[in-house]
């Protein structure tokens, strides 16, 4: 039977990939786990596997040119078997997947032509100056597709500012779902159509007012973009949030959640870090935050109760060897959970800098999808928000989710005096189907004792 | 606010200096009765006498020699060299004794000596008597080089060289001695090391000195009728350098010129150039513009001493070609 090979889920907010080379020609048999071809998608490339052990067949995409993730790129077929017929049109190009945006081209023009010949006009380095550099790496613009405009064409800052893709705003249109919808239900054309959204966006508004304007300026009509009387304000759904939807409706229905809290004493762990901050600054040239101190005790606790590290799966309990810290992230629009590897193992150093790596890439939406899917366990801080303490949803396969509330400052008796504690209330959410509230109790509880006494915690790290 | 030419404003400070503290001493040629070439002292002979403005023979590694053996026990001479081109004789006073002694005493010893002298092309004075070779001077650690813009500076950085413990190299300007501007007429001083802005702006910074800070000024005001919004800013003080004014306005205008008037070639404008490239090249929209003399002697012939001189207009040049990058 023949399988499709296509381009790879690279990460929740990749959208594009394209194959920088491929590693085995046409009619090369492959196995099933060995790479194949690499991709590269937000400047991060990797080998992809073969799905399947058989011949492959045909190379649907040729190296260099940008198709939406999940596009099919070529063919494996069982030894012997005959190339399947629907693989045969079309000239032999990759079936492109749908665009993740909620726009979709009017005019079928095939979004890889258009980026073809971008990248092909272009001959001789690009001449950009510094700051417009330095924007297009930040927004993730490629240079060969920005239109100079500055003297001896050089790209200017502004160049970038004012940048859009050409190949959607002059050979596609960008009408929205709704108004699309509605243009349908009446039999109203859409052709050559400008609306008054970003961008030019063809919104409900404009079909309503029954004539739509020739020109659009950008920024106008944002309150009016996807309104309507009936609806109100429409957001469509990106990857990204469908992705959280789905995930946190199954964790939630299919697992029963169960939690349980602690009061925790933090002011020897402030103490702590802050005694060996400035040595520890000058040895390793990294600055940790509480969180690393968190995430390192969690995951030595986990050793102590490997359950939390488990993950059911269909009638068999897993519990993993690896010890993957995840730490929710809140980026725009969204959360993402990268996960540190092996934090039991590993210092505080090495813990910072993985903390630190990840979330500066976690909020330039550059994670593969690897580093959010190798997570065993989640840590959710809402530290920094005047939140005492809240429930997590566990983020699925995974059997437990700590949540942290606030540090704040507590009366407390010692010796009969009156002192002023810091305490945070922390608790650890788990699969109640896997484990039990005695093991939940005493993971919550030695989770304490780490952190409270933090000098015999983190004497090794 | 009453107005005094540039001159006056360092004869002033001169005045108040020499009346507050009798250990401060002018040394220089024809600075007594004749009051200085370009009038700098003039009268201060008859006010304070002979004593203490004394006119010199010509020999400037002589006179700059007494000044930091003077300024080593604990005076405070002013020597004035008529044109920083007679530096050259007395280079080994200045770089060699000057600027070292401080360090190389381990700091028991300090030379609190002003030496004033002047740049500036435009008068007809030839290769030899109008040269701006002022950023060889800030090339050498241990010299404070203060570069007065207009009278106000002029003043205020003359009272504050005078009272420093460092050697300071004070160069003033030969086409701003009769300018006039607002000078207070209390004593005053400008801290070195503080640049000050000009005029505010968001899409370009332009770092002027000396007499191009006024032509920059005037380039800026042309330039905002276009709707190009220039800073202007003064360093005031070449070294001790104010980097954080240039490079936290170069970062938010992204566009940078300097005019100065050294030659082109390893001045003042390459070092603010190459200052911006190090530390805020992501911020850099455009290319950097050194509006600089040309690396070729001061003619003496005044159609090519003109055209070796640059100003507001082509300063305004450099603002059209900086500002078609956006």
């Amino acid at each position: 039977m023949a399988t499709e090979v296509v381009i790879p889920m690279l990460g929740v907010t990749v959208e594009k990939g394209k194959v920088v080379e491929w590693l085995k020609e046409e009619n090369d048999s492959v196995e099933k786990g060995e790479s194949i071809f690499v991709v590269e998608a937000d400047k991060v490339t990797t080998e992809v596997e073969s799905p399947a052990t058989g011949v492959l067949a045909k190379i649907l995409l040729p190296p260099g040119e940008e198709v939406p993730v999940l596009s099919v790129i070529a063919i494996i077929t069982d030894p012997g078997e005959a190339m399947p017929a629907e693989y045969l049109g079309e000239g032999g190009r990759a079936k492109l997947a749908e665009p993740a945006s909620a726009a979709e081209p009017v005019k079928t023009s095939s979004p890889v032509e258009s980026t073809g010949v971008t990248g092909s006009t272009f001959s001789g380095p690009i001449k950009v100056v510094p700051a417009a550099r330095k924007l297009a790496k930040d927004r993730a613009i490629a240079l060969q597709s920005v239109c100079a405009t500055g003297p001896g064409e050089t790209i200017t800052h502004k160049d970038i500012l004012t940048h859009k893709d050409t190949g959607k705003t002059e050979q596609s249109q960008n009408i929205s779902t709704l108004a699309r919808r509605k243009a349908e239900a009446e039999g109203v054309s859409l052709d050559g159509a400008q609306g008054t959204g970003v961008r030019g966006r063809v919104m409900v508004a404009d079909l309503a007012g029954g004539k739509l304007p020739a020109t659009q300026t950008l920024g106008q009509g944002r309150a009016a973009a996807d309104f309507d009387p009936e609806f109100g304000k429409v957001i469509p759904m990106d990857g990204m949030r469908s992705t959280i939807a789905k995930r946190l409706t199954s964790s939630a229905f299919t697992a029963p959640h169960v939690a349980f809290y602690s009061d925790i004493h933090m002011d020897p762990l402030l103490a702590y870090r802050k005694a060996i901050l400035p040595q520890f600054e000058q040895k390793f040239g990294i600055r940790p935050s509480v969180n690393d101190f968190l995430l390192k005790a969690v995951a030595l606790t986990i050793r102590e109760y490997p359950m939390l590290n488990a993950m059911l799966k269909d009638d068999e309990i897993h519990v993993l060897p690896s010890i993957n810290v995840g730490l929710a992230v809140a980026i725009p629009n969204g959360l993402v959970v990268p996960a540190l590897t092996d934090v039991d193992q590993q210092g505080i150093s090495e813990t910072a800098a993985q903390r630190k790596e990840l979330t500066g890439r976690a909020l330039k939406g550059q994670l593969t999808l690897e580093e959010m899917d190798r997570g065993t366990f989640t840590v959710s801080s809402l530290a920094q928000f005047d939140v005492t303490f809240f429930t997590s949803i566990l983020n699925p396969p995974q059997s437990g989710i700590l949540s942290v509330g606030k540090t704040r400052d507590e009366l407390s008796l010692n010796d009969g005096a009156v002192i002023v504690k810091k305490v945070a209330t922390m608790g650890v959410a788990v699969d109640h189907r896997i484990i039990d509230g005695v093991m939940a109790a005493g993971f919550i509880q030695t989770l304490k004792a780490k952190l409270e006494n933090p000098a015999f915690t983190f004497m090794h790290c | 606010m009453r107005e005094i030419t540039y001159c006056d404003a360092l004869n002033e400070a001169l005045r108040e200096c020499m009346t507050e503290d009798e250990n401060v001493v002018l040394l220089g040629e024809d600075i007594g009765s004749y009051g200085g070439i370009f009038q700098v002292t003039k009268g201060l002979q008859d006010e304070f006498g002979a004593e203490r403005i004394v006119d010199v023979p010509i020999a400037e590694a002589g006179f700059v020699g007494a000044a930091v053996g003077a300024a080593l026990t604990g005076m405070r001479p002013v020597v004035e060299i008529m044109f920083i081109d007679f530096t050259t004789v007395c280079m080994d006073m200045i770089i060699n004794q000057a600027a070292k002694m401080r360090y190389m005493f381990g700091g028991k010893g300090s030379v609190p000596m002003v030496l004033r002298t002047n740049i500036g092309a435009g008068r007809g004075t030839a290769a030899q008597h109008s040269q701006s070779f002022h950023s060889i001077f800030a090339h050498i650690p241990g010299l404070v080089v203060v570069a007065p813009s207009g009278p106000y500076e002029a003043k205020g950085l003359l009272a504050e060289a005078i009272k420093n413990d460092n050697p300071v190299i004070f160069v003033e300007h030969k086409r701003l001695y009769m300018t006039k501007g607002e000078v207070p007429e209390e004593s005053y001083r400008i801290p070195f090391g503080k640049a000050e802005i000009k005029r505010a702006g968001e899409d370009i910074t332009i770092v002027a000195t000396h007499a191009l800070v006024g032509a920059s000024l005037e380039a800026a005001e042309i330039a905002a009728k276009d709707g190009i919004s220039v800073e202007v800013i003064d360093p005031r003080t070449l070294a001790p350098l104010d980097k954080d004014t240039i490079l936290t306005s170069v970062k938010k205008t992204g566009r940078l010129i300097v005019a100065d008037e050294g030659h082109k070639t390893c001045g003042f404008a390459s070092e603010i150039t190459a200052i911006a490239a190090e530390e805020a090249i992501e911020y850099l929209k455009a290319p950097v513009i050194r509006n600089a003399s040309p690396d070729v002697p001061v003619p003496f012939s005044p159609p090519l001493e003109k055209a070796f001189m640059f100003g507001k207009d082509e300063i305004l040049e450099s603002i059209k070609k900086v500002i078609a990058y956006a």
